[in-house]
């Protein structure tokens, strides 16, 4: 092609070209990358839950004003593994019709706190953690927050069923992991 | 001072661009020119979705399937990745060949291309070890078997046979050290490997410059390119072939851009319309699973049908040997120095004869079954016995199995789905017990003896239809005879 009319179909192509660059090459890399982005990123924003009710026991047979733990197996799905864990609960009544049930792990930073029968509070041998066993309130100790509370109902035939839930350790606020 | 001034002071950014994007190109490049950035490009998008569904898989047996199963169902966007894996794997081997045939066709293997000929042969090995080694990964049927297959055809090699076999598989039997090694391999070996072939390929690409059409380098070319004149006459021509004012950028990047998207564009099409197969879990107890090869190996897999036995290790190795020479040796005995294809008799007929050959042989093979065909797990030697008997008393002469037999009685395809051993052999003892209107002879003591009717019975068991049904039995036996 020749002459000033060829001259300015060149530079035509030529920036369609340049433009052709520009946009296949970002399609290319965004139909790739962001399907790739989603499925590395997909923990963060996707969260499957199961409800997971566990049963307690009869709702009768609790000791009054003492707290019981409760272990159980949570059999849970690791990905792609099933895998088994031993939990616990503790679970408080004082009149044996109102039940508290307390995450059994400590808020600060996730080990088992135990019943200190002499002082009548829960106890928490990692850092010395000391919690309110009616309330599950902080006494005293670095947690920076009550014992997680869980939902619970007495079922048809008289058993005691929490709903278990972890939440996050070691924050203020009682949110969902 | 701007951050490109900054860099360019210290890198020369600009020299590098003009080495590289403002380089001069020969005039008139055609689009096929565009295939092997193309599959440049999908190596890349099979990088970036490889190491993507690498963060979600685990190469174990045990959880091989399960991760994938994990990857499809709960990863965001997990179905897609797959596919495009999947899709882009094909689309690799597509891109490659047509590459390939392209560089054939123009004759640019020839000086002074020789080198990056066999480079770009080492890149096309790489890929079909990426097909081989990825296709078992999912740890399904289809890869399970398709893998032992596979790993046998390399056991046929003379002499190296068994040892190649105990190599592919890290030991002797496809298992947990094979998924292993054959994941090293393609998450590790051959990406690496890839890369560095690769990155020859493209320097060398650069440091030549981007191979004419034909044509222009034909007129008054000294008749073979190992003639004392020919490097000169080469020289001299290619320059002139530049003398366009073509440069790489935007002239050839832009052609490549647009055809790399559109490529990249139906691989995602394809995976949001077909996704990726998952077979059932590897079952390497099921023997009446039919392997099949991915696509691309299917020429091979064909012929093996039409050798006899004899000759079969011979076409199974020694084909893809044979090819492979021809393609090392290609541009040291190929040196006349014509390029157009047309005016090349010989390797347009070799070209037509293998493309035409496994274009033949693959559409040979036919669609992939839907369902695998009937045929049963080896047989015991009763029920041998059983199947001999089945034959010599004339049993299809009224019973059908798979669409083979008479009308008259019952359909048998699939009876040992139905019937106990038991109760098929007390049913053959004397038919009339269990249906008063049956018209089949009785076959108790002294037409057939017990033992014979227990073979007999022990074969049925093995009709079992395609052998991924469970067998539910549901045998109803007559009242008790009175005596």
């Amino acid at each position: 092609m020749t002459g000033a009319a060829g001259g300015m179909v060149q530079s035509g192509r030529r920036a369609f070209l340049k433009w052709a660059t520009a946009v296949g090459g970002a399609l290319s890399g965004l139909l790739a990358g962001v399907p790739a982005l989603r499925a590395f990123l997909s923990p963060t924003f996707r969260h499957e839950r199961q409800e997971k009710w566990i049963s307690l026991g009869e709702a009768g047979a609790f000791d009054l004003d003492t707290p019981v733990k409760v272990d159980f197996v949570d059999s849970a799905n690791d990905a792609w593994v099933e895998t088994r864990r031993l939990r616990n609960v503790w679970v408080y009544t004082e009149d044996g019709e109102r039940f508290t049930v307390y995450n059994g792990r400590c808020t600060h930073l996730g080990c088992n706190y135990f019943f200190d029968d002499t002082e009548k509070v829960f106890r928490c041998p990692c850092h010395t953690g000391y919690f309110d066993i009616k309330t599950g309130n902080v006494l005293g100790g670095p947690p920076p927050r009550a014992l997680d509370v869980l939902e619970v109902k007495v079922s048809d035939d008289g058993v005691l069923q929490a709903r278990y839930e972890d939440y996050r350790l070691g924050v203020p606020e009682k949110t969902q992991v | 001072m701007s951050p490109f001034r900054w860099l360019d002071e210290r890198l020369d950014l600009r020299g590098a661009k003009r080495d590289l994007l403002d380089r001069e190109v020969p005039a008139r490049l055609t689009w096929w020119h565009t295939l092997g950035s193309a599959t440049l490009t999908v190596f890349l998008v099979q990088v970036i979705t490889g190491t993507t569904l690498a963060t979600y898989y685990s190469p174990s047996p045990d959880h091989a399937y399960d991760s994938v199963r994990y990857i499809t169902e709960h990863v965001a966007s997990g179905t897609l990745l797959r596919g495009i894996h999947h899709w882009g794997a094909s689309a690799m081997v597509i891109l490659i060949v047509a590459h390939m045939i392209r560089v054939f066709s123009v004759g640019a293997y020839k000086y002074p291309r020789e080198v990056n000929w066999l480079l770009g042969v080492g890149l096309f090995l790489v890929v079909l070890g990426f097909s081989f080694t990825g296709y078992l990964l999912p740890w399904d049927q289809k890869a399970y078997w398709a893998t032992a297959v596979g790993t046998n055809i390399a056991g046929t090699t003379p002499f190296i046979g068994g040892a190649l076999v105990a190599l592919l598989r890290g030991g002797s039997e496809l298992g947990a050290a094979t998924l292993a090694r054959f994941y090293a391999f393609h998450a590790l070996w051959l990406p690496l490997l890839l890369t560095v072939i690769v990155s020859l390929h493209l320097i060398t690409v650069i440091r030549q410059g981007i191979a004419a059409r034909p044509h222009a380098l034909e007129v008054g070319a000294p008749p073979r390119t190992s003639d004392a004149a020919y490097p000169a006459y080469y020289r001299e021509a290619y320059a002139a072939t530049k003398r366009g004012g073509m440069r790489f950028w935007p002239d050839i990047l832009g052609k490549d851009a647009i055809v790399s998207a559109s490529v990249v564009l139906l691989i995602v099409l394809l995976a949001v319309l077909f996704g990726a197969p998952l077979e059932a879990p590897a079952d390497p107890t099921d023997t009446s699973y039919v392997p099949r090869p991915e696509w691309y190996f299917l020429p091979i897999y064909q012929l093996l049908k039409l050798v006899p036995g004899s000759l079969e290790s011979l076409v199974a190795v020694g084909v893809p040997t044979a090819l492979l020479f021809a393609m090392l040796a290609l541009p040291f005995f190929d040196r006349g120095s014509t390029r157009n294809l047309l005016h090349r008799p010989v390797a347009l007929a070799g070209l037509v004869l293998l493309l035409g050959g496994s274009g033949y042989l693959i559409g040979a093979a036919g669609p992939a079954p839907e369902s695998p065909p009937l045929e049963g797990p080896p047989l015991s030697s009763v029920q041998r016995a059983g199947r001999a008997l089945y034959q010599s008393q004339q049993c299809g002469g009224c019973h059908r199995v798979a669409g083979q037999g008479g009308e008259e009685g019952p359909d048998l395809t699939g009876v040992g789905l139905r019937h106990s051993p038991g109760w098929l052999h007390s049913f053959m003892e004397s038919p009339s017990r269990f249906h008063a209107e049956s018209r089949m002879p009785a076959y108790a003591p002294p037409a057939l003896s017990h033992q014979e009717i227990e073979e007999l019975a022990q074969y049925l068991t093995t009709l079992r239809g395609r052998g991924d049904q469970k067998a539910e039995f549901y045998d109803t036996f007559p009242p008790p005879r009175r005596p």
